[in-house]
């Protein structure tokens, strides 16, 4: 087992806090502009067309929605695995958990022509037989859980916890983490799997996939956490737990990587338009994301399974590297399966984003960097964190 | 209740989109709006080509994916068989978007005002028209329709919903057929009830070999094409209307 290092030292402050602060909170008001000319002006200001009607946003969302979910698999590691030296990163896994499931919702809410009506989705009107009434729903229900393990948690980390509310903490943790792996990337998935209008999407390893890429994409962010912490002279976790975390990526990296390969194999073996499609897509306009999704994995991998992984930076660099590699393959997923034209005797529509597109996507993203980086600040992150055996 | 659907007679079509032009008049859609569309195809290699023909409205299945998927049942087939939106229910989500093989939804992508051919505000045009009601305020479309008396024909054309071919909601409650219907010079396109064998379309539809689009999907389309087989693997669209908002 690895030993556990824990450094409690002040909260960062200074000079740099309140410029990174600072920085955060000016991308995310030039996003809240961005957000209002988008919705007072109409949705003509982004590139997408009634041809390719989700873009970038849709990226953005299942990328954080997956992240939301992989996020709890650190409570797993704790409460199931029994791997204490974790314990350090529980508490922040449930507040990166908590805001990925932010952006997430964010990048729907900017993506629907009204808002107000979606936001208000599972408690008034459903459709028993649309996921998206099931995936809205869950998020609900996973937003929920994430609050109350949080209060409970950190009443923990406070030492204010009785027994039983100790306990309700652990098994909040485990139950969680089962919902949000299991149910939430596959619902996810599924959103896309179901259409049979789409060739590249209409495939049925897409969820189990998505479940695959959200375990990647929450350990490659919660393995950022420790790097950065690190940074700021707060040892979360020691080398030795950094370096497992590495290997487990690295194992759902070649997972992750199992499916890419069988999607390849579905479209390019299926007598359907998307065979040469998606070819087409992935090696013409889309290449440079392509590349970017397998040279990330590889990349990735290599630094995991290799000796680099005993070094930070080069943790890192693999970490940030994969987080890319998913990016590119969550955009090019969801751009490629709705650009492929639907008739065979029409153009192909190649989609890139428009300015404010971008900018809508920085300010959330900025957001939710600013709400951690505050939360980190002020909030007991730090304590027992561990809840004691019945 | 009827099982209102259309046959299109391939054979008879010319391209004159005069369809296009009468849904756009009755339905008074926005810039880049076409519930009804005619795509103009061109087959074969130069010298030896072949222009033909394919109109697209709505094929308002019988098994309908926007339907299934629509997180808010904004989508919904009416007590004619006619699959129409609900215009205070869409959320703008674009599902049924993604979900329709054939590319019949449209997006309002900015607000009635600015969105069609003319500024209504224009004060000469004003003074042109002696002040005439804009159409995205067409008082025709502006009621309820049905049993359930919900908002589905297109009235306002309100930002930020899809919107599609309705197969004229407002017109059939009339007794009278689907404007592109009516207008068609060459009667090419019928309308009726499918499950009365004495309505024109059954009648159409016993005579000749029909096929509908992209059958293997079971969307089960009410829309029947006549007269020629479907366009081969190699046609390409010519003379493509396109607009943005």
């Amino acid at each position: 087992m690895a030993t556990q290092t824990m450094v409690r030292s002040a909260p960062p402050t200074g000079l740099r806090f309140y410029a990174w602060v600072g920085i955060l909170g000016l991308l995310a008001l030039q996003g809240l502009y961005s957000f209002v000319v988008l919705t007072t002006e109409g949705f003509y200001v982004t590139n997408l067309t009634d041809q390719v009607p989700w873009g970038l946003s849709l990226s953005g969302y299942v990328f954080f929605i997956g992240a939301s979910a992989g996020a709890t698999v650190i409570g797993l590691l704790i409460h199931v695995f029994d791997r204490k030296d974790y314990a350090q990163l529980g508490t922040r896994a449930i507040l990166v958990a908590l805001l990925s499931l932010a952006a997430a919702v964010l990048f729907i809410a900017t993506s629907v022509g009204s808002i107000a009506r979606s936001l208000l989705l599972p408690w008034f009107w459903n459709n028993p037989t649309s996921i998206f009434t099931y995936t809205s729903t869950t998020y609900y229900v996973l937003g929920a859980l994430l609050l109350v393990q949080l209060y409970f948690t950190l009443k923990v980390n406070r030492r204010t916890a009785s027994a039983s509310e100790a306990q309700l903490a652990r098994w909040l943790a485990i139950g969680t983490g089962i919902f949000a792996i299991v149910v939430i990337p596959t619902l996810s998935g599924a959103l896309f799997a179901v259409v049979k209008a789409r060739d590249f999407w209409n495939n049925p390893a897409l969820a189990p996939h998505f479940a695959v890429v959200a375990v990647v994409t929450g350990l490659a962010m919660m393995m950022l956490v420790p790097i950065v912490a690190a940074a700021t002279r707060r040892e979360l976790v020691s080398q030795n737990t950094l370096s497992h975390m590495g290997l487990l990526l690295a194992f759902f990296v070649v997972v992750a990587g199992f499916f890419d390969f069988f999607d390849l194999l579905v479209f390019t073996y299926s007598d359907k338009l998307a065979g040469n499609e998606a070819w087409h897509f992935l090696s013409s306009a889309h290449l440079p994301l392509s590349a970017v999704h397998v040279v990330g994995y590889v990349v990735g991998f290599g630094i995991l399974v290799s000796g680099l992984r005993r070094s930070t930076p080069w943790l890192a660099v693999a970490a940030i590297a994969i987080i890319l590699a998913v990016a590119s393959y969550r955009y090019n997923l969801t751009t490629v399966g709705v650009s492929m034209p639907l008739y065979p005797f029409i153009e192909h529509e190649h989609y890139v984003p428009s300015l404010i597109e971008f900018s809508v996507a920085i300010g959330i993203v900025a957001l939710v960097l600013l709400l951690y980086s505050i939360a980190i600040k002020v909030v007991p992150l730090e304590g027992e964190a561990i809840a004691p055996k019945s | 209740m009827a099982r209102n659907g259309m046959v299109i007679e391939l054979d008879r079509c010319q391209g004159c989109r005069a369809c296009m032009e009468a849904c756009k008049v009755e339905n008074n859609t926005p810039q880049g709006n076409f519930w009804m569309y005619v795509f103009r195809l061109e087959e074969g290699e130069y010298p030896d080509t072949k222009v033909r023909f394919l109109p697209r409205p709505c094929m308002h299945c019988d098994n309908p994916p926007c339907v299934t998927v629509c997180p808010v049942q904004a989508r919904f087939k009416n007590e004619n068989g006619a699959v129409v939106v609900d215009w205070d229910k869409c959320i703008g989500c674009h599902y049924c978007v993604v979900a329709c093989p054939y590319g019949v939804n449209y997006f309002n992508w900015k607000d009635p005002e600015k969105a069609y051919y003319l500024d209504w505000k224009d004060k000469d045009l004003v003074a042109a028209t002696g002040g005439a009601i804009p159409p995205y305020q067409n008082p025709d479309l502006m009621g309820r329709y049905g049993p359930q008396q919900r908002r589905v024909a297109g009235g306002g054309h309100l930002k930020g919903v899809v919107e599609k071919c309705s197969f004229c909601v407002q017109r059939v409650e009339q007794n009278l057929p689907p404007a592109c219907v009516e207008v068609c010079p060459v009667q090419a396109l019928h309308f009726g009830d499918l499950d009365d064998p004495n309505s024109d379309v059954s009648k159409t539809l016993s005579r000749k070999r029909s096929f509908r689009l992209k059958e293997e999907l079971n969307t089960q389309p009410k829309v029947f094409y006549v007269g020629q087989s479907p366009p081969g693997a190699r046609a390409r669209e010519i003379e493509a209307v396109k607009a943005k908002q």
